[in-house]
């Protein structure tokens, strides 16, 4: 569904050309969930930033669906991201002025969702918790309500990014099992520094200074 | 309603918005308060002579003899039909305007004259009554009154009561007359008028020259004999008085006030446009990380765009629109207060005032606009989400 082709990320630190990715090639099937494990600084959450074209390779291709994603314009890739991909970030980003519910919807932008909504809602263990706002949750509701809005409109590819970072390791683990079990048949790829975070993980690709190790 | 409707951000974050808002009103207030002040004066003034647009006023030059002549040649040559011909004389006094004292016209004329030139200043309603010919009196409208704080004569008020039913004395350099002229008629019409009679004038006013006032049946025909007047006099030994050189003089007396007041309010909109945009680019910053998010989980930056141009729109809009209310309120606050109980003139709906408003709106969007434009075109997603920039 996703494969990378000798990718590689380059920026430049003071005139020096430093790989961020260096020439990563990977496949995420259908239905699996994909772990990325690896430090800090390895470049893993540049590979799940290039994986769902939320950046754009220095060389190389990703391919998603068959598309090459650096021919796609931009505006079209925003709408591709929001169509077929979730995302759960680090932090549990949310709108302060909308209420967990709303924030959820975010996702999908359908008035026709809010039934949808509030069954993932309610399948996450938040449906008394609708009408709150961010800051009437605690940390890991507010990153159960992150993970029901990247699940919401059941997108072919999850991407979590470290999403037990700021969690103790219970509501971690919690969060892991959340997003693994209501993918809806969908591929998730999870990046973390945390090996345990990843025991239900299909297929794990372990990084090392922007290269892969072990896959 | 969706999440991402303008009004859901607007009403949610009132604390953020009002205060925009805010400004904006005060901006809106404050142009329209000066426009309509400033405009207050000219419109003043012109009240104050409406009276002359009933009527073509003729004087001689260097012989007082030719006043008769001259109303005999307006009667005959006139482009419209004439009404009414009169002889008047004429004394000076002051009425109070805003920008302080200002000379009006005391009209001598006879008994039959003084009942026809009411009913055509629709003055034909009187507290009081008419001058006595030959006597010291006088009758003056209901707005002269109040602008002067005059009223009837009494005589068996007070000191102060009796002083303020004085219209003309001896000690009043600027409403002078060799005796005291008692005020004995108020005639209930917005035109300006002090009258007293020709006999009286005759009696004891200098110079000794008799003038022409020559009335046409309507107004419309009454401003073409002013112009025909002004043309078929120019060079010769006569004087017109005619309301349109009274507006024209005001436009040209105004003419100077009017380039520097458009200076400050070009200033002031351009301080405010400014500040606006400053506050403006403080109030997107403090949004990154909610666009930051959106463009990271797939709203195009047009999307986002698109919902700043309408939230800019709506909240300048409602600056504007309550600025306005605000700004009427204030006039109307500003009439009832200062202006009416001194018959000064005040439009609280002045159009002119209120179209000097509407750059603000437009130049404080387009600037909020490029602001937030200039903001997205560098703006990285990632490096919110990475959390480089929060």
């Amino acid at each position: 569904m996703i494969s990378a082709e000798s990718v590689s990320l380059i920026y430049r630190d003071h005139g020096r050309e430093v790989f961020a990715c260096k020439e990563i090639s990977l496949e995420v099937r259908e239905n699996e969930f994909l772990g990325i494990l690896g430090p800090s600084g390895s470049g893993k959450s540049s590979l799940l930033y290039l994986l769902s074209g939320l950046k754009l390779p220095s060389n190389g291709q990703i391919y998603f669906d068959g598309k090459d994603l650096s021919q796609i314009p931009e505006e079209d890739r925003s709408r591709l991201r929001l169509k077929e991909f979730g995302f759960v970030f680090q932090q549990s980003y949310l709108l302060g002025y909308l209420t967990a519910l709303e924030n959820i919807l975010l996702g999908v932008p359908d008035s026709e969702r809010n039934l949808e909504a509030v069954e993932l809602l309610d399948r996450l263990g938040l449906k008394e918790k609708a009408s709150r706002l961010p800051h009437e949750l605690s940390g890991g509701e507010r990153q159960r309500v992150c993970v029901a809005r990247a699940l919401l409109g059941k997108p072919k590819v999850v991407f979590a990014d470290e999403p037990t970072a700021a969690l103790d390791h219970k509501n971690g683990e919690a969060v892991v099992k959340l997003l693994n079990q209501h993918r809806a048949g969908g591929a998730l790829v999870m990046v973390t520094h945390d090996p345990s975070m990843l025991e239900e993980a299909d297929r794990i690709i372990r990084l090392a200074d922007g290269e892969v190790v072990s896959a | 309603m969706s999440p991402l409707s303008p009004t859901v951000y607007l009403f949610r974050n009132a604390g953020k918005t009002v205060p925009l808002i805010g400004v904006i009103m005060l901006a809106v207030l404050l142009v329209a308060s000066i426009v309509s002040l400033i405009n207050s004066i000219p419109y003043s003034i012109r009240t104050i002579y409406q009276y002359s647009q009933e009527m073509t006023g003729v004087g001689p030059r260097g012989d007082t003899t030719l006043t008769p002549k001259l109303i005999a040649e307006i009667k005959e040559q006139s482009p419209v039909p004439i009404e009414r011909t009169m002889i008047c004389r004429a004394s000076s006094a002051v009425v109070q305007s805003i920008v302080g004292k200002w000379p009006f016209v005391v009209l001598g004329l006879s008994q039959d004259d003084m009942k026809y030139y009411l009913s055509r200043m629709n003055g034909s309603r009187i507290i009081g009554r008419l001058p006595t010919p030959g006597a010291a009196e006088a009758i003056i409208s209901a707005p002269v009154a109040k602008n002067l704080d005059r009223v009837l004569y009494d005589p068996h008020a007070s000191k102060a009561e009796r002083e303020k039913g004085i219209l003309l004395a001896p000690g009043n350099t600027d409403s002078w007359s060799v005796k005291e002229v008692k005020i004995v008629g108020i005639a209930q019409t917005d035109k300006w008028l002090m009258l007293d009679t020709i006999e009286y004038q005759r009696e004891n006013h200098f110079p000794p020259v008799d003038l022409g006032l020559v009335f046409a049946k309507n107004l419309q025909d009454q401003d073409k004999l002013d112009h025909w007047a002004d043309i078929h006099f120019k060079g010769r030994q006569a004087q017109i008085f005619a309301y349109f050189k009274v507006e024209k003089d005001t436009r040209t007396m105004f003419k100077t006030l009017y380039m520097i007041l458009n200076v400050v309010i070009g200033t002031l909109v351009l301080v405010i446009t400014f500040m606006m945009g400053m506050l403006m680019n403080i109030y997107q910053s403090q949004r990154l990380v909610e666009f930051g998010l959106l463009q990271a989980i797939g709203y195009t930056r047009n999307q986002l765009l698109r919902r700043v141009v309408f939230e800019s729109l709506i909240f300048v809009l409602a600056g504007w629109f309550v600025g306005v209310g605000a700004a009427y309120g204030l006039l109307n606050l500003a009439k009832a207060v200062i202006m009416t109980p001194r018959a000064f003139q005040l439009d609280c709906l002045d159009p002119v005032a209120y179209s000097y408003t509407v750059p603000l709106p437009f130049a404080i969007l387009i600037v909020a606009l490029a602001t937030v434009v200039i903001r997205f075109r560098k703006f990285d997603p990632v490096s919110i989400v990475e959390r480089r920039l929060v």
